[in-house]
């Protein structure tokens, strides 16, 4: 048994990526949607299990353990292990909140497996070894995340041209990221991320380039403004279990291959201040467009579309840093995000109009928590993951010298303050409107994730030394190799 | 500059006007089948490109298949949007879903 075990545990990272594949060719086969959904939990829990293991085992010890060979061209590293603990901790939470969406359609199945492959393509994403299994995997990821969003056209006929604002940019994406991998490789002599770590860059203008495009191509599909015209219509209008899916693990995934791409980026002399610039001009651009977008928005789930905007203009400001502290604050601003990402998409009533939410606090106790939980995270109220993220982004900006970065977290604060509270008023010191009052919550039980989200938030923001230590840790050997 | 280099320049150059070309179709196209046409060009020119600087064969693979994926998954949603729409026009479907659901508000 301790063999198998450690066998198991030298292959953690092969097995977070193939359970949940696994676990998508059986929720396929599943006669009826609740076996499907016993799959995906089944799968998705053990993909997690296996990824917090890994996570605790390198961020404990700062150092990558061992890879066992596997076919799979797999290389682990601090922003890698990280992320991919993120992501697979939280497919499994929506893998449990699956039933949640589930109907009688005999498409169930289908929409569960092709959630199930989705996660498989952004947890193998974060420990790809090469470039082009990072390209794959979110080839994989979006593929699956399109063709989910499209099984909602059986209750609501705009999923349909949600899914294909979706397919757009992701097949847009998809090219420009081919050419900037083509142009990296060309420049370091590789696409795998030991070449590029080590890279003494041949062509640095080609690879300057390649790395743009790249970086380019990976905002565009995390939803980075003002690359993020697609994201409304596929938030607001997309199959539920889609866009949960995608808006808390997707962007997570997304947002991870970028600070890890940076750090490789950054370790080149001649591309390190240029890649800096460009991210944090993205960044800046992001925080900006994405507020004021979000203050402007009547629908919740497009709200969350454009507050992961702003988000994700922090990371990108923290990324665009270069420092360790930075990647560190990148890292835990990606956590919150992601967290509060999961609350507001997961808890959102079926109708997603802002009016929904009136007086929603008497009629869905547990879904107005867990979206209180996901707006205060928004805002950065202080005991809040969201408040953590940008502390130590504000930290990380005055000790490098960018004190103006503290400004344009405040700024994002302030929005945040705005469209977050104007959430919580709804909830809690509104009527409901007749249309909506007779609207209550269909299913209390597998809220259960929403709420463990939800608290999980509240206490980490509470004591957030051990995220904290695992982000630090893991910053400290972001290209693999110990301090 | 050897003719070879010269060569790959002019390759790469026009893959990059390829895909350039291919995004622009796919994001102002109103016809959602000339907007699957757009990501298929924009991939073909990112694949040439890709060829043309010698990227890993596993990379134009990959990229192929992908672009088969998109394409095929779009054609399924082009023939749904026909049979739920009645048409295949982005003016026509965002009148539809607009007049399911109101946008946000102006800025």
């Amino acid at each position: 048994m301790a063999a198998l075990l450690e066998i198991a545990r030298n292959n953690a990272a092969l097995i977070a990526v193939l359970a949940p594949f696994v676990g998508a060719a059986l929720a396929a086969l599943a006669p009826a949607g609740r076996w499907a959904c016993l799959a995906a939990m089944a799968a998705a829990t053990i993909a997690a299990v296996a990824a917090c293991d890994l996570a605790a085992r390198a961020l404990t010890m700062a150092a990558a353990p061992p890879v066992a060979e596997s076919g799979l061209a797999l290389r682990l590293d601090g922003v890698g292990v990280f992320i991919g603990a993120l992501v697979a901790t939280l497919g499994a939470l929506i893998a449990w909140a699956s039933p949640a969406f589930v109907t009688r359609a005999p498409q169930t199945p289908y929409a569960v497996a092709l959630f199930l492959l989705a996660l498989t393509g952004w947890i193998a994403s974060a420990y790809a070894g090469d470039l082009v299994t990072l390209h794959l995997a979110f080839a994989l990821a979006s593929v699956a995340t399109v063709a989910a969003a499209a099984l909602g056209a059986e209750r609501d006929r705009a999923a349909l041209s949600a899914a294909l604002r979706l397919l757009i940019a992701a097949g847009v994406a998809g090219a420009v990221l081919t050419i900037g991998v083509a142009l990296i490789a060309r420049a370091g002599g590789g696409a795998s991320f030991v070449s590029l770590a080590h890279a003494q860059l041949s062509a640095p203008g080609a690879g300057g380039v390649g790395y743009g495009l790249a970086f380019g191509a990976l905002a565009m599909m995390a939803g980075v403004a003002p690359l993020n015209l697609w994201t409304a219509a596929f938030y607001g209008r997309g199959a539920a279990l889609a866009v949960a899916a995608f808006g808390a693990l997707g962007v997570a995934a997304l947002l991870g291959a970028l600070t890890r791409l940076a750090a490789y980026a950054v370790v080149a002399p001649a591309l390190g201040e240029g890649v800096s610039r460009a991210l944090l001009a993205l960044g800046l651009a992001s925080v900006a467009i994405g507020s004021v977008q979000a203050v402007g928005a009547r629908d919740l789930r497009r709200l969350a579309a454009y507050a992961a905007a702003a988000q994700a203009g922090c990371v990108l400001i923290a990324v665009a840093m270069g420092s360790p502290a930075g990647f560190a604050a990148a890292l835990v601003q990606i956590f919150a995000l992601a967290i509060a990402a999961l609350a507001l998409t997961i808890a959102a009533p079926p109708h997603g109009a802002l009016e929904a939410l009136d007086g929603l606090g008497r009629r869905a106790p547990f879904a107005s928590l867990a979206l209180t939980a996901g707006a205060l995270s928004l805002m950065g109220a202080p005991l809040t993951l969201g408040f953590l993220g940008r502390w130590r982004l504000i930290e990380a900006g005055v000790g490098g010298g960018w004190w103006w970065a503290a400004g344009a977290v405040i700024f994002a604060s302030l929005s945040a303050v705005f469209y977050g509270g104007r959430l919580i008023e709804r909830i809690y010191f509104r009527r409901a409107s007749v249309a909506h009052e007779r609207v209550h919550e269909p299913w209390r039980v597998f809220l259960a994730p929403a709420l463990v989200v939800a608290f999980a938030g509240v206490l980490m923001g509470a004591d957030p030394s051990m995220l904290l230590r695992a982000a630090d840790n893991a910053s400290r050997f972001l290209t693999g190799a110990a301090p | 500059m050897a003719p070879a280099h010269v060569l790959q320049l002019a390759v790469l150059a026009g893959a990059l006007a390829l895909l350039a070309l291919g995004a622009s179709m796919a994001f102002t196209s109103a016809n959602v089948l000339k907007r699957l046409v757009g990501v298929a060009i924009a991939h073909v020119g990112a694949l040439t490109g890709a060829l043309g600087l010698g990227a890993p064969a596993t990379l134009a693979l990959g990229g192929a298949g992908a672009l088969l994926a998109t394409l095929a998954l779009g054609a399924a949603i082009a023939v749904r949007l026909q049979e739920g729409y009645g048409a295949v026009e982005g003016p026509e479907i965002d009148a539809a879903d607009q007049y399911d659901e109101p946008p946000d508000e102006p800025l």
